[in-house]
């Protein structure tokens, strides 16, 4: 399989000046189309230039705490991001350091707590108080007020 | 702090993050922080800026860990890599558009010309080079040629065919050689 020019200055430009390490269908061939020609040897010389010239473009380390300030921020926005009933509890348990199931198992509690105050609450019919209970009550209270003073 | 969790994999990592976990979440930053700077830099051109694009990544990945569906996305990173791009190219159009350096312009004039240049003014004109090249060839070539990744790769990241990344690569390529061997004829690099 021989490579024309056209071929070997595009690959030159996909693959880069390493002509070894281009794909191994088409290795040989840039290899052996190197060998046999001064042109595509110039190219290639040209390609390694370029290839040098883009490795010294200028590059700043990032700062040796970015990852700390990432992680800092991040607790921050997970706390801004928790809103409501839920998040207040899955607040609570997130400063304790509680493991998932522990806010599962409390929050499950809570309900169950609502649900039976509740059910506790409108099943007891005589603790209700009427509104006449009530009159009744107050005017015994104003009379017996009334008796004293 | 993430000794538990150092050996698991980026995906096991997202599904911990997911159940919330800050450590899992504290191992992927420690874990990749440095390889999405260098992108993000790459095309933000400024430390400061690249770093906040990282930063901001990193707790969109925190918030909300089921936007990334292994099941629907082949890999974290390259994920996380169109993530990063693409909070970079917003804060790219914000931004006024590229000059060349007044140093080019004197070069033109006298092509061929033995002119010594520091090398930070061939950095900075290289930096304009690249800078002026069309988004899409920009990043081909940063994540072709600086990042090392596959053509098949990058192509997933930008989201098209791995024939038209390699056209970009070559565009991208030949425009720098040309504008090198233009201004720069006989510099230091």
């Amino acid at each position: 399989m021989t490579m024309k020019l056209k071929q070997f200055k595009e690959n030159l430009l996909v693959y880069g000046s390493n002509v070894h390490e281009w794909p191994e269908d088409i290795r040989q061939a840039g290899l052996k189309a190197m060998e046999t020609s001064s042109e595509l040897r110039t190219l290639l010389a040209e390609e390694e230039r370029l290839e040098r010239v883009l490795k010294t473009r200028k590059y700043e380390e990032p700062s040796s705490d970015l990852g700390e300030r990432i992680l800092s921020a991040s607790l921050s926005r997970r706390k801004r991001g928790r809103r409501g009933l839920s998040g207040f509890f899955s607040e609570l348990v997130w400063e304790f350091g509680l493991p998932k199931p522990a806010l599962t198992a409390f929050s499950v509690s809570l309900v169950l707590v609502l649900i039976l105050g509740f059910a506790i609450g409108f099943a007891d019919l005589t603790g209700s108080v009427s509104t006449e209970g009530s009159q009744t009550d107050l005017q015994e209270f104003l009379y017996y007020e009334g008796e004293v003073l | 702090m993430d000794k538990g969790f150092s050996h698991l994999d980026d995906a096991s990592l997202i599904q911990n993050i997911q159940q919330g976990s800050h450590e899992a979440f504290a191992t992927i930053v420690n874990r990749h922080t440095n390889r999405f700077y260098r992108i993000a830099y790459r095309l933000v051109f400024n430390k400061d800026e690249a770093e906040d694009m990282v930063q901001e990544a990193f707790l969109r990945l925190w918030e909300r860990p089921q936007l990334w569906n292994p099941s629907r996305q082949a890999k974290f990173t390259t994920w996380f890599y169109k993530v990063v791009i693409s909070l970079c190219l917003d804060l790219n159009k914000k931004k006024r558009p590229v000059h060349l350096p007044e140093d080019m312009e004197l070069l033109d004039r006298h092509p061929g010309q033995d002119v010594l240049l520091g090398i930070h003014q061939e950095q900075a004109l290289l930096e304009g080079f690249i800078k002026q090249l069309p988004a899409r060839q920009q990043l081909a070539l940063n994540l072709t040629f600086y990042e090392g990744l596959s053509n098949q790769e990058a192509a997933d990241i930008i989201g098209i065919k791995v024939k038209a990344l390699q056209s970009l690569i070559m565009r991208a390529k030949t425009t720098l050689k040309e504008k090198v061997r233009r201004y720069l004829p006989g510099g230091s690099i």
